[in-house]
């Protein structure tokens, strides 16, 4: 478009505009006028005339008009919170009676990992753990309270709280219980609570070592209580040298304030470990020179091995990965042979960076490498991506991501082998989706 | 071939020691140990901050300094009010005694709807006990490889390492609907229950009926799986412990190895789900791009709705506890028969498994309010 024209145009709307009060007058006298001409002109029949114009064969997707492109969408005032496309509604997180102590306060809703692009999981979707609900909390009644071998314990608002300055980072947070139910065998037709106790977000707050730089830890403080101000007060114990390292306090959650499922107002993040340890609706933290036994971290969260033996303060969460396209919910069975097709899925380590991400397409038997995509950060969730050309046959489709700390996914047999199937929690065995020679997908284990 | 072999093991070596040096000099942005020399606790890898970045991360060093301060000092009576944790030497525990029987009656009246009789557990809801604790630890070497073999049994007495986990957890966490709601005495009596049923003795002395325990006999039990955790993180060594155990990838299953070719002999042997497996979600696994169906007639919603739904429906969703489900006509018409005032009185006071109250602090008029919503949802 010629920029003259459109500088004229503006002058005469600003002139419009000058001329408003005038002219309203004559807006009004002829409104009803107006009013019927255009209703029988155009407001009742758009669909009509375009089809009238447009006859032939074709998709009606393209050959008819739809209400959207011949009618107003919601004025700007509409939804002033934005929500997804009512469309994408069967994009949520979902939930099974078989993962809760008896009731749905206790429980878990699961992320749909399959539904999700790139490395951010969007508020409403991220998965959400409680002992005793997700508490409702009001933030001018919250505390953070800081004190045990402080030289000067603390007390903090929330609005004091935020004055610290911040620090902002992306960080997948995974309930160690990922996976957790299949040590024995695989028990969910579903990516969704096969792996999808997890999810991942750019996370904003204070690290805890700036706070503590004024409040003079004392040398004989090694531990951490956290604790949560919800019905389950849950606490568990950190060790000072992630306090000291990266441990943050956080409020923000991509951009906005942590939702209630995610500990409203403030949550403790310690990039990497398990998300039980992450304490939501943080209220409290005590140093002390021993450990405390937490509930949640002597009956729960430990890890038996087959000596009879159970880990404990089990922190990092360790190398994984998992296909999400194709996976049971999102099958390949609209492919026919040829289609040149992307093998995706999401690869994290709580030990470090994910260094790179190996493909099988023989359950493991033989492996090739895949390509990393998008952001690679610490402790946080890495997309990869392998180009596969569609043969219509069988497949066991396996990842195995690796990290730089040097670890590498286990096959379920060496996991097996090394801590037998009675851990519950921490189980990053090799994934593995069988494709049907129709493109169906099955969740399935390689014992070989 | 024994001089090629050692060239040739030479040359590995060799490379190997090149490649690790390499690294260290080259990559000062990722460390497997803290400033102050020490080993990375998990295992893992920590990234100092390196020309203004940490990993990938852009920071402002002069933010981060400690010049900034907020807040004030909490007065004593504040701490006191929160610090409510009870550690295993004792501190945070405080005076008071409880008998066996005292908790028994307090365990029915406010725990049994959940737990079951002697704290048997089901429907979800965790067992407190599953016989004598001391058998029970000796579960803890089972694996279930096979489809019937028996599980290790872990529950309070069989696994929990230290008793004041229980004392801190009820008092805290329990009743799961009123937490916070018990006595120091109530606490005392309900942990020597939980003691007897698990058959657990104190100083070599079963718990019968009339034991009293307090204070001090609480700090001599000593649990049956006191010493089965790894690592040790108690007393001086802890930390040290817990950093060498993850340095060392056997302990925990960790993998170092990364075959790219003939990784087994064979043809996969797979696994799969037993029939349907968990398939039941709510909701329903759907990847359709579908409108919702809008909600018929909302009306506004009853005030006892919002209370109800926190504080009661967990036992009246359903009538797995005796209670009238709401929703159950003939259920609430039955219990009406007694007149709405006695109906109330009982949601007040309580009655047989109905908790006073069902167990909250809520007042007299919201109850009676909520009892209004549940036979209201219910006609
Ligand atoms: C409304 C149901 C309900 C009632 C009533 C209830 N509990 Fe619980 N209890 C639970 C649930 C659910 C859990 C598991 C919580 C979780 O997973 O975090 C639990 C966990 C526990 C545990 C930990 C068990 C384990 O092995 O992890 C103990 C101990 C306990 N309750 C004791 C009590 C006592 C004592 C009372 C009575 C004062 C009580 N509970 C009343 C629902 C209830
Ligand atoms: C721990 C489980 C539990 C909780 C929580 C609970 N109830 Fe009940 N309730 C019961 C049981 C069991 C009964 C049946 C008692 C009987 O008649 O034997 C019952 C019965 C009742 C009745 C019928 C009384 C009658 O006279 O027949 C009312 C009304 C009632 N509950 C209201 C409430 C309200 C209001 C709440 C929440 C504030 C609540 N309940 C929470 C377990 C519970």
């Amino acid at each position: 478009m010629n920029k003259a024209v459109t500088v004229s145009q503006e002058d005469e709307v600003l002139s419009e505009i000058q001329e408003q009060s005038g002219r309203r007058k004559f807006f009004k006298k002829t409104a009803a006028y107006s009013m019927s001409a255009l209703a029988a002109s155009s407001v009742l029949m758009p669909v009509k005339i375009k089809a009238e114009k447009h006859h032939g064969q074709g998709d009606p997707a393209i050959l008819e008009e739809q209400v959207w492109g011949t009618t107003f969408g919601y004025p700007v005032t509409h939804n002033l919170y934005g929500l997804p496309s009512p469309y994408e509604s069967n994009v949520t997180r979902r939930t099974t009676e078989l993962l809760s102590s008896g009731n749905m306060y206790a429980s878990i809703a699961v992320s749909p990992i399959h539904e999700l692009s790139g490395i951010i999981t969007p508020n409403g979707l991220f998965f959400n753990r409680c002992h005793g609900g997700t508490a409702e909390i009001d933030y001018n009644k919250h505390r953070l309270m800081i004190h045990g071998l402080v030289e000067k314990p603390l007390v903090l608002t929330m609005d004091e709280l935020k004055r610290y300055p911040s620090v902002s980072r992306i960080h997948f947070i995974e309930c160690p219980a990922n996976g957790g139910p299949e040590w024995r065998n695989p028990q969910f037709p579903s990516i969704q609570f096969a792996k999808g106790f997890m999810s991942c977000a750019e996370w904003t707050g204070v690290y805890i070592k700036d706070i503590l730089k004024d409040l003079g830890l004392k040398p004989e403080a090694k531990w951490m209580l956290a604790e949560g101000m919800d019905n389950s007060h849950m606490g568990r114990t950190v060790p000072i040298d992630k306090v000291l390292d990266d441990a943050m306090i956080v409020w923000g959650q991509n951009g906005e304030a942590l939702r209630p499922e995610q500990g409203y107002p403030i949550r403790l993040l310690l990039p990497g470990w398990e998300g039980n340890l992450m304490v939501k609706w943080l209220g409290r933290l005590e140093f002390a020179s021993e450990p405390f036994y937490a509930k949640e971290e002597t009956a729960k969260y430990t890890a038996l091995k087959p000596s009879g033996k159970a880990i404990q303060h089990f922190y990092a969460n360790e190398v994984n990965s998992v296909i999400t396209s194709p996976c049971p919910e999102k099958p390949w069975s609209d492919l026919k042979k040829g289609d040149v097709v992307e093998i995706e899925g999401l690869a994290w380590s709580g030990m470090g960076t994910i260094k790179g991400v190996d493909i099988s397409l023989d359950g493991g038997k033989n492996w090739k490498e895949a390509s990393l995509k998008g952001l690679v950060l610490p402790q946080a969730w890495t997309r990869f991506s392998f180009i596969y050309k569609y043969e219509g046959k069988a497949l066991f489709l396996s990842s195995r991501a690796r990290d730089d700390a040097g670890y590498v996914q286990p096959s379920v047999k060496q996991e097996r082998d090394a801590v037998g199937v009675e851990g519950v929690y921490h189980r990053n065995g090799i994934h593995t989706w069988e494709v049907t020679a129709n493109g169906e997908v099955k969740n399935v284990q390689i014992l070989s | 071939m024994f001089k090629s072999y050692h060239k040739l093991l030479v040359a590995t070596t060799l490379f190997a020691m090149l490649g690790t040096s390499v690294v260290c000099a080259a990559d000062k942005t990722v460390s497997r140990t803290y400033e102050n020399g020490k080993k990375v606790i998990d295992g893992g890898m920590t990234y100092p901050v390196y020309k203004g970045k940490t990993a990938s991360y852009y920071m402002n060093e002069k933010a981060h300094g400690g010049a900034v301060n907020f807040g004030r000092k909490p007065t004593l009576d504040e701490i006191k009010a929160w610090d409510i944790d009870v550690m295993p030497d004792g501190t945070g525990l405080p005076e008071g005694e409880g008998s066996v029987e005292e908790g028994d009656e307090i365990y029915e009246a406010k725990c049994a709807s959940c737990h079951f009789d002697f704290g048997s557990g089901g429907s979800g809801y965790p067992a407190l006990q599953q016989g004598n604790a001391y058998e029970g630890q000796k579960t803890l070497t089972n694996q279930r490889i096979n489809p019937d073999d028996d599980g290790p049994q872990r529950n309070f007495g069989s696994y929990w390492p230290q008793a004041s986990t229980l004392w801190w957890y009820i008092q805290t966490g329990m009743p799961h609907p009123a937490p916070m709601s018990l006595s120091d005495d109530e606490t005392y009596a309900l942990v020597a229950y939980t003691l007897s049923i698990n058959e657990i003795q104190i100083d070599g002395e079963e718990l019968d009926d009339e034991y009293v325990l307090n204070r001090e006999k609480f700090l001599k039990i000593v649990m049956p799986n006191k010493d089965g955790f790894e690592p040790k993180i108690d007393g001086p060594n802890g930390l040290e412990n817990a950093r060498k155990y993850y340095d060392n990838p056997k302990n925990f299953g960790g993998n170092k190895e990364r075959c790219m070719k003939n990784c087994f002999d064979g043809d996969p042997v797979v696994a799969r789900i037993q029939g349907v497996g968990i398939s039941e979600y709510s909701p329903p696994i759907s990847i359709k791009r579908e409108k919702p169906m809008p909600k018929e007639g909302s009306k506004a919603e009853h005030p006892g709705k919002k209370a109800y739904t926190a504080s009661c429906a967990v036992c009246h969703t359903t009538d797995a506890m005796g209670a009238p489900a709401v929703g159950d006509k003939q259920a609430w018409e039955a219990a009406l028969k007694k007149g709405l005032d006695k109906v109330k009185h009982n949601a007040i006071y309580g009655i047989n498994g109905m908790p006073p109250k069902g167990g909250t602090t809520l007042s007299d008029d919201k109850v009676s309010e909520i009892v209004d919503y549940m036979i209201e949802a219910s006609k």
